[in-house]
Order: C-alpha cells, then structure tokens, then sequence
C-alpha cells in the first residue's frame, strides 16, 4: 500500500495580500514522504509564491484551496506553528540579522520546539551543534557569525542547510530559484540536501528552481513545471532535460 | 526594603538637622571644610552656576529635553558625605546580586548615596602604584594630582550649568590613577546605590592614565523606584596620557523618579585609545553628555552606547567627537530600542579642527520603535574643517522588520521569540563591540529579563 | 544654431554677470524698511485694502522676531537692511511683448539670453527687473488650455478669488523673520495656475535680475498645480557685483493637488555681495509629486530649505540640491519634509562642493507625524572638500512620532583623492581637467535631472571654477 502523502495542495490560488491580482490560479500537487520533486518554471510562474504560502508568509494568502500537510490543513496556522510540524522554507534571499549570532538562533528554536516549562540542555544543544556542522564540513567558529550578515551567496546557502541539519524538517521546501546562484552555492544545496536525505529516508523535499542545474546533481523523482500559477506538466526526471532543450515557451504555446 | 537594608542607608535627618537645599550656604559648608584651592574652585563654579540661566528647549543642546519644567531643584535636598561602611548582609539585594553577578576585578568601589563606603585594590596592583580611592580622601592625600585634574581641562565649571552645579556641590567619588606603563589586567567596578528620595547627590571621577598604562572601569548606579523627584549628577573626567588604553564603562540602571545627569569629558593624547560604553536603561530622565576630544596625533576612540526605554522614559544622550590633531579616529554607535512611551534622543557632532588632516570620524545612530506611542529624534551633526578626511555619519529610525520576524518564525520561534531576538541582537551589536568580560553578559542578561517581562 | 549656443547665456557661466545697466527708475522708496514704504509699495500697486492689511500685520510680526542666530553669519544685516532701497520701480508697466519693454532693460536681458531661449526652450517667459516684473509672456497654446503664467501683481489683479484663496497659507508670515519681511514689502514674482490634468511639456521660466546698488528684491511667487497637471518651473538670478551688499529674498508657496506632479528648479546664481535668504515651500496633496531641484552656485550668503508639506496620503515630496561654495560664500541649504499623511514617502539628495574658504552646510529636517502610517524618508548627503581651508557642516534633525515609519540619513564627507587624480592624469588629462571630471562626476546624479542646457552649463561652469584649484 502506498504511504499517505505528507504534503497535498487542491486547488491553490493565492495572491499578495492588499493587492487584487492573482498569482496562483489552482496548484494540485502531491508529495509522498521520502521523495525529492522538483519544481520548474519561467520567471513570473509563481513558483517563489507557492514558496511562501506553504511556509505561512505574511505578505501573501491563499483564496481559494487548500493545504494539507501530514492529513491537516494548515493554512491557517502562523509560520512557526508550521516550523514546529516540521515544515522548513530555505530562503532564496535570507534576510540578515545583525546581533544574532547563527547559534543563538538555532538554541532560541530548539527551545521554542519545548514544552513551556521544559529546558533546553545547553551542553547536549551545543554537541548537537558541532556534530551537524561537522556533517556538512563547516567550520565551527560559523555559528558565532551574526545570521547572514555580511554572508557570501554561498555562505547564505550554508547557513540554510545548517539550520536545515539541525532543526531536521520533515518537509524541506528549498526556493532556489535565483538564476544568479554560483557553482559553490549550488554545490553546497545540492550536497546539503544529499546528506540529509541519505541521513532521513523519510525527508521530503521540494526544490524550486529555474535551471536543470541544481537538478544534475540531485535527481528529482518527480518534476513539475509551472506556468502562470498552473502546474500544466509533471513527469520524470526526463521532463527537466527536456525543458533545458525546449524551453518554457511549449506550455505557454498550448495554454493559448 | 528590608529592616537591615533601612538601617543600612539611613538618612542623617533621623540623626540630626534637616538636609540643606542647593544654595550658597551648602557650597559654604562644603568650602570650609576642604583645602582653600578646592574651596575657590567651589566657590567660582557656584558662581558659573548662578549666572548661567536654566537651560530650556530654546538651546540647541537642550532641544528635546526641558529641565526647566520638569526637574525641580528648589525642593531638593543634599546629603553631605558621611562616613559609612558597606557591609553586605544589610544591603539591599538589588545591590548585592548585581555586585554578586560581576565577574573578577582588580579591585572594588561601593558609593552609598554618594559616599564612599568600601574600596579594596589587589596587593598585586596597588603595588605598582595603582590608587583607587574615595575621591574625598584623596584630597586630603593626593591634593597635587586634584588640583591639577579635577573641574579643570576635562570638565571646568564654565562647561555648562549641571558641570558647574556638580563642580560646587559634589560631596564625592572615585580617583583611578594608573602610572605609567602600568597595565591592570582585571577591570575595577565600582557600584553605586542611591536610596533617598526628593535628594541631589553630586559624585566626581577622576581617571588618570599614564604614558602607555591600560585600565578598564565599570561604574554601576543602581536604586529602587523613588517616590519623589530624586537627582543623580555625575561628572567624568578621563585623562588618557600617551599611548595609554583607557575603557570606560557606565551602567545606569536607575529606578523611575529618578533624574540622572551624567556629565562625561575623556581627553585621549597622543596614540592613545580611550573606548567608552554608556549603557542607559533606567532613571525617569537619563541624559548623558559626552564629549571625546582627540587631541594627540594617532588617538583613536570607539563610543559606543545603547539604551532601552519604556514606559515614560526619557533618554538623552548628547555627544560630541572632537578632532584636534592629525592621524586621529573615533568611531561611535549608539543605539535605542524604544517600548512604550519612552523618548530616545540622539544629538551627536562630529568637529575635525583646522589641521586634523588623516582623520577618520564615524557616527552612527539607530533607532528601533517597538511601540505606537515610542518616539525618537536623531540629529547626527558634521562641522568639517580639514580636507584630508573620512567622515560619515547614518541615523535611522525604524520598527521591526517583517521579513526578519518571518524568516525567524520560519524556523519555529514564536512571534514574542522572534521579537525578543531581534532586539537583543540588536542591541546586542554595540556590545559585541567592546567584549568586556562580564560586561557583556550583564547586560544581554538585563536586556532578555526586560524583553520577557 | 547648435543648442549650448543658444543656451550659453541662460545662466551659468563664471561670473560674467558683471554688466551694470545704466537708467532711471520711474520710482524708489527710501532706504530701509519702515511702515511709510510698506504703504508706498502697496499704493504704487494699488492694492486692495485687504492687502495693505496684509502688508501691515507683516511688518509687525517681522519687527518682533528676533534675528535668527543659527545658519550663517547674519550679525551685519541690520546694517545692510538699513541701507538699501525695499522697492525699485524701473518702469511703468509690465509689457508682453519684448519690442515694449524700455531698451536698455531689454539689452539686459538680451544679453543673459532670455528673448532667445524662450523661443527655442520654454513654455513661457517672466522677467524680473528691480522690483517689478517688467515681462510676462505665455505660449498661445497654453494659454488657449487656460494655463495662468502672469506677474504676481496681475495674479491678485485679475484672479482676486483664486489668489486670496491661496496666498499665505502655504507659508504664513509668521513662519520666519524672512518670510515676514517678504510678507511686508513683496512685490514682482510669478503667479501661476496650471488647470486639471494639463501637461506642459516645456518649462517656465522666471528671470530676476537686480541692476542696482543697495536694493532688495523680495519676489513672490504663488503657484497652484491643479488635479493630475504637470509642469516644471525654472527660476535664474543674477546681479552685478558691487563693493556694497544687497540683499534678496523670496517666497516662493505651492499648492499641488492631487495626483499632480510639479517640479521647480532653482538655478541661483547671484552676485557674491548677496544675501540670498528665501523661504520655499510645497504643500503636496494625495498622491500629488512635488520635486524641489536647488542648485545654489552664487551669493554671498544663501540660507534655503525647499519644503514639502506632505498632507495627503500617497503624496510624494523629492529635494535635489547642488551647493557650490566658493572663496567667502557660505551656502546653508537643505531640505524639509513633513509626513503628515499615511503611505507619504521622501527623498533629500544633497551634494556639496566646498573649494577655498566656502563653506557648504546642510541643514535639513525630517519630521513624521503621528498616524503618518508606512511613511518613508530617505536623506542622503555628500560633501566633497577641495582646499585644506575648505568647510562643510551637516546639520541634520530627524523627528519621529509614528512607530511604522522607516527613515533613514547618511552622510559622506570626501576630498578629490590622490590616487583619482593620479589616474585621471596618467591618462593624459591636466589637474584641472582631471578635478573638474572628478567634481563633475560628484553631482552627476542630479545634474542628470537638469534641462539639457542647464547641465550644460553647470558642466562649464564647474570647469571654469576649478581651473587652479589645485596646490
């Protein structure tokens, strides 16, 4: 019998909040736990939006549709009660906080995992720490940097999937949509991803991307491509190789 | 407060007279009690005092601060210095935790109500001819290194009204004196309690660095909330001799009521560096006025200074860089994080003099408004009169920002979390700038228990 | 013709201003400024009652405000004020067409270029002469559109309701000593009205020039851009240098309405005998554009804060400004912005150029009101030093009340570097050259807004003032 999905959108439309344009006009999409999906599409598609409504951004709403996530719909819970369940947004553009430094970030959301009156242990945090930043080779003096700020692209991108390693989502959503991404920062996602699947089988992933790059070195089971908010093709790992030789322009050309 | 802790700061009135008023007669007292060259210094700044009219929002200075309406001299009251012993037992816990939460010095200073109670030095130290002394005493046993210091280069009477008022009245304080080539590894603390409501207390420092010495000093002032409108006047004279390394620390964590005035001059020579740290977060009314005057080729200076005001707070700090020699830099950041009603009020200038060519000048001021009625003015100043310089100054006021907050939450902090690490990070980068041992943790410390309650 | 001939005299040019122009006014008042030519000016305009009262109250407020003590050094202007003639009459009546105007006041003009330029460049042409405007001349294809471009007498004379209804309440008399002095004795500016969604597509532009010894010229211009207009209004000075000082100042009020978009540029270049101190403002209504564009190259002392009034919500307010200050000029320029409405936004671009003894400072004010909800300033100030002897202020006060308002200020302060220099020259170009591309390069962000011939003229004139600047 095959598992029950951990992600499932029907009918997805969402828009910006104040404004009255819709982005996605009904996305249908199904995740499996364990499986890596990739999704494609043209700048514009609406592929960062999906993005930020799956992690609860403020600044975007879903009107119509809906998103469930391990059997319940989780539209309207804030994004850290969607953090606590598991979900996990690796931002294309993570913001910079000066004054905070990557570790105390990390403890403040170990704790806010706890119970109210639970404590997190300082020393077994601080071991958990190292241990998954020697997995992913980095440096220990990174976690005393102040989150992002005066990062590298690539240095970002690690400071992602550390967070990622440590707070050991069930759903990881990876926007990496910037087309503007170099080869350290896409081979730091890529590798990231890899040894935290091959670390937790049972990890989804969804990665976003507007390249096959990213997608050379981590096979997807499953590709999407998105057009004008649409899903309007999904496939194999084929499909993105196919979308390298053609282009976007296909999809557009049968939607008219 | 407990029955120990009253026995602990009684107030001569339950031992004698009534207290004196800030007038002539108490200046008199005072001058007939010390030597006769301090006594004209006395007299003379209480004269600057008389004829220097209350400062009102008319000066450029005073814009956003009106003590002419709100602080009430005429009813306050003097306490004249007394002879007390700090013992720890009685003291109230306030005090005794904070002292208590310090980490190692070099040696100790405990002012009760503006009277030294308690000094103790490392043997090691004071060896090497390091004082650390009441500032009273050291009149009597250091009366050449007074007169040539005290209310004169750094902080005269004609600097101002409350210099002049502090440089009549003040009762006393602390002398640090480091010669030459001295280093101290360790900082010296020093903790103040205030206690007595509707009271003036008028308190000096005098720290003298010689030639290539180092020195850090933490100057504490902690009291309860006051009933009444109580007057905290402090006066700060830093000499930096060549090449010395000088850190100067204030924590003012006053209870509401009071008024705290904090009067600061550090004067750094030749490749000196002399780094200050003024943390506000307590008093009704805290203003700090400092002024970092680079006078020797090659002297540098970092001020740095955050505050956190609720409620009705009112901070002021009022800052000036003065550039008079070549090769000079200073480099200052403050910041507030404003909750309630409170007031922030930045007023810093930066001054390069005719010939302070090579000059580095930074200023910096930024301003996080937490709440709708939270309010801030920021007025970052340039006067510029050399050619060959780099000098910047940014200010910004601004709330939290969203994305931060998501990007936060995104990874399972709560909305209140999120915030709370904002804030801290973001006062929490002026003290990353001046890693004191203890210093820092205090006050992140203090910063977490404000933002949780 | 090529287009910077046509244009070489409209303004900028090192002082080549120095012509006097010999003639009679038809009428002076006596020195100094005292309630009898407050009543001799208003009578020579013939005024309606409610003006001279206007006038009166004025002078009274003016004589109670103390002397401001901050900006430049004004301890000597009380002489000065005593000495100059308030109101210079050149002659009878203003005239529309050139060939009327009295001919040596017209050589003048010929000779700063005016006749010229308004053929080829502008929409409309007023010219200031003394104290009255002695030309006022708008395109017949604007005028058909029902825009209003007249001398501000003509303005109260032929459109009493919709002056009165306007006049003083961008700037009350009371706002300052200067704006009171003007309110008292005003007398040539323009009077514009720019009708419901009108464009203009070439701008207007006023000429003042003072010809005379000792005299004060006290424009005052009124300025009214109706809903979802455009237009773009240049102002030019200039003066002959004379050993005594003269004195100048204007007020300049406008009104632009919603969804409008005006944009007033002031090239300034005065003699360097002159008090230059003028009070500006835009009171911007929603979603309206106002854009203040200040460049401030003359003067002896110039003291001028282009406001915007941001009243209503979405409304956006721009102050660009170049300051030259060179050998004894002090220019104390700057900008206001006022957020009184949500979703207001601001902008102050400010870049200075100190060379000699000048000294440029900015002076600027950025205040948000309660309820200015998402409002948003953005100050930026760049001061370059040429000379060791050079100097620059930067006086800037930011007033905060509104919780979710993101404002923001920075500064710079830089000399022509070295290394720049020594680039520049390697490549063949003299020190002067290379100084002058390094200083045009400085304010090119703003220049870049200026009509064509204008930038043109800047770009000589920068040239022309750094020639020996350097060593």
């Amino acid at each position: 019998m095959s598992k029950a999905p951990i992600l499932s959108l029907r009918g997805l439309c969402a828009k910006v909040v104040d404004e009255d344009v819709e982005i996605l006009h009904g996305v249908d999409l199904e995740l499996i736990p364990g499986e890596v999906h990739a999704l494609m599409g043209p700048n514009g598609s609406g592929k960062s939006t999906l993005a930020k409504v799956l992690a609860g951004h403020p600044g975007y709403e879903a009107t119509a549709g809906s998103v469930e996530y391990d059997g319940e719909d989780i539209l309207d819970l804030e994004p850290d009660e969607r953090a606590r369940l598991g979900v996990f947004l690796a931002f294309q553009y993570p913001v910079e906080i000066p004054g905070v430094s990557i570790a105390n970030f990390l403890r403040t959301a170990m704790q806010a995992r706890l119970e109210e009156e639970e404590e997190l242990d300082l020393f077994d945090f601080q071991d958990e720490l190292l241990e998954r930043m020697d997995l992913l080779d980095i440096d220990p003096s990174f976690a005393e940097r102040p989150v992002n700020d005066g990062f590298s692209g690539g240095e970002k991108k690690r400071n992602e999937i550390l967070q990622m390693a440590v707070l050991r989502p069930r759903l990881a959503v990876m926007d990496e949509t910037d087309s503007g991404l170099d080869i350290d920062a896409l081979q730091v996602v890529a590798g990231g991803v890899k040894t935290l699947s091959a670390e937790d089988p049972e990890m989804t992933v969804l990665v976003i991307t507007h390249y096959q790059r990213l997608l050379n070195y981590l096979r997807p089971d499953h590709v999407h491509v998105m057009v004008d908010g649409r899903i309007v093709r999904s496939g194999g790992a084929a499909l993105a190789e196919n979308l390298e030789a053609e282009g976007y322009e296909q999809f557009r050309a049968s939607e008219s | 407060m407990s029955e120990s802790a009253t026995t602990l700061l009684r107030a001569p009135e339950e031992s004698g007279g009534p207290l004196p008023g800030l007038d002539r007669n108490a200046v008199e007292a005072l001058v007939a009690s010390g030597p006769p060259w301090l006594g004209q210094r006395r007299l003379e700044a209480w004269r600057v005092y008389e004829e220097t009219p209350m400062p009102t929002t008319k000066e450029e200075e005073w814009r956003y601060t009106d003590l002419s309406k709100t602080l009430r001299l005429g009813e306050l009251r003097l306490l004249p210095r007394q002879e007390r012993e700090f013992a720890p037992e009685g003291a109230p816990a306030l005090l005794t935790g904070s002292m208590r939460s310090d980490w190692a010095a070099a040696g100790h200073v405990v002012d009760l109500d503006g009277s030294v109670a308690h000094t103790d030095l490392e043997e090691e130290v004071a060896r090497k001819g390091v004082v650390l002394a009441s500032l009273a005493r050291a009149v009597e046993t250091f009366p050449e290194l007074l007169e040539a210091h005290l209310a004169t280069e750094a902080l005269p009477a004609s600097s101002g009204k409350f210099q002049a008022l502090n440089a009549a009245l003040w009762t006393d304080g602390v002398l640090l004196f480091v010669p030459r080539g001295v280093h101290v590894e360790l900082p010296v603390r020093v903790t103040r309690w205030f206690s007595g409501p509707g009271r003036a207390v008028f308190t000096r420092t005098l720290i003298v660095a010689e030639e290539g010495s180092r020195v850090s000093f933490v100057d504490e002032a902690l009291s309860a909330d006051f009933p009444a409108q109580t007057l905290v006047s402090s006066a700060v004279e830093v000499f930096a001799r060549r090449g010395a390394h000088v850190q100067f620390v204030s924590l003012q964590r006053m209870g509401r009521g009071a008024f705290h005035l904090s009067q600061q001059r550090t004067l750094a020579d030749a490749d000196a560096a002399l780094d200050t740290l003024n943390v506000s977060f307590g008093a009704s009314v805290a203003r700090v006025d400092l002024n970092a005057e680079l006078r020797g080729a090659g002297a540098h200076s970092d001020m740095l200074g955050l505050c956190f005001g609720e409620a009705d707070q009112h901070f002021d700090h009022n800052t000036s860089q003065d550039h008079g020699a070549p090769h000079t830099k200073s480099d200052l950041l403050y910041k507030a994080a404003l909750d309630g009603a409170a007031r922030a009020v930045f007023r810093g200038i930066i001054r390069v003099h005719p010939g302070a060519q090579q000059t580095d000048a930074y200023q910096t001021n930024r301003n996080l408004i937490l709440s709708p009625d939270a309010r801030a003015e920021s007025l970052p100043n340039l006067e510029i009169e050399a050619d060959d310089v780099r000098c910047s100054h940014g200010a910004t006021v601004g709330q939290l920002d969203e994305e931060h907050l998501f990007y936060l939450m995104s990874r399972g902090l709560t909305r209140a979390q999120a915030e709370r690490l904002v804030v801290t990070g973001f006062l929490g980068e002026v003290l990353s700038r001046l890693p004191l041992g203890g210093v820092v943790e205090k006050v992140s410390g203090i910063i977490e228990e404000r933002l949780r309650a | 013709m090529p287009q910077n001939e046509v244009v070489q005299d409209l303004g900028l040019d090192q002082y080549k201003y120095h012509f006097i122009t010999e003639d009679e006014p038809v009428f002076r008042s006596g020195r100094g400024l005292n309630e009898r030519v407050v009543r001799e000016i208003s009578a020579q305009k013939e005024e309606p009652a409610w003006m001279l009262d206007f006038r009166l109250r004025a002078l009274a407020i003016y004589n109670a405000k103390p002397m401001p003590t901050w900006g430049g050094d004004l301890s000597n202007l009380e002489a000065v004020l005593d000495q100059i003639h308030f109101y210079v009459r050149p002659q009878e009546k203003m005239e529309r067409s050139w060939d009327d105007v009295p001919v040596n006041i017209k050589d003048t003009f010929e000779r700063l270029g005016i006749p010229e330029a308004e053929q080829k460049v502008l929409a409309g042409v007023g010219a200031q002469y003394e104290s009255e405007m002695v030309y006022h001349s708008l395109k017949e294809e604007w005028e058909s559109e029902g825009v209003i471009f007249d001398s501000i007498e003509d303005g109260l004379r032929n459109h009493p309701e919709l002056f009165r209804e306007h006049f003083g309440t961008v700037i009350p008399s009371a706002d300052n000593k200067f704006s009171a002095m003007n309110s008292a004795v005003w007398s040539g500016g323009s009077f514009v009205y720019i009708p419901k969604g009108v464009e203009l597509r070439t701008p207007l532009q006023a000429y003042f020039r003072v010809n005379q010894e000792q005299m004060g010229q006290f424009e005052r211009t009124l300025i009214i851009a109706d809903e979802g207009s455009k237009a773009h209004y240049i102002e030019g000075c200039t003066a002959p240098v004379y050993s005594t000082e003269s004195f100048h100042s204007g007020v300049i009020e406008i009104v632009v309405k919603g969804g409008a978009h005006f944009r007033y540029t002031t090239i300034q270049n005065w003699s360097n005998n002159m008090y230059n101190l003028v009070t500006q403002r835009a009171r911007v209504h929603e979603n309206a554009t106002m854009e203040w564009l200040d460049g401030n190259l003359g003067s002896k002392l110039t003291m001028k804060y282009p406001s915007c009034f941001l009243v209503g919500e979405g409304a956006h307010g721009s102050i660009l400004s170049i300051a030259y200050a060179g050998n004894g000029q002090h220019q104390d320029t700057g900008g206001k912005v006022v957020h009184a409405a949500p979703n207001t936004s601001s902008q102050i671009v400010s870049k200075s150029i100190s060379k000699g003894t000048g000294r440029s400072t900015y002076r600027g004010l950025c205040k948000v009101y309660e309820g200015s909800r998402h409002a948003r300033s953005n100050v930026e100030c760049d001061a370059l030093l040429i000379n060791d002897t050079s100097r620059t202020d930067t006086y800037p006060y930011i007033e905060i009340e509104e919780q979710e308002a993101t404002v923001g200020h920075e500064a710079t302060v830089s000399k022509v570097g070295e290394e720049q220099l020594f680039y520049l020259m390697s490549r063949g170009l003299s020190e002067d050259e290379a100084m002058a591309l390094i200083v045009r390069g400085f304010i090119e962000p703003i220049a870049k807004l200026l009509p064509l011939e204008y930038a043109v003229e800047l770009n000589r004139l920068i040239e022309l003032e750094m020639e020996g600047s350097v060593g």
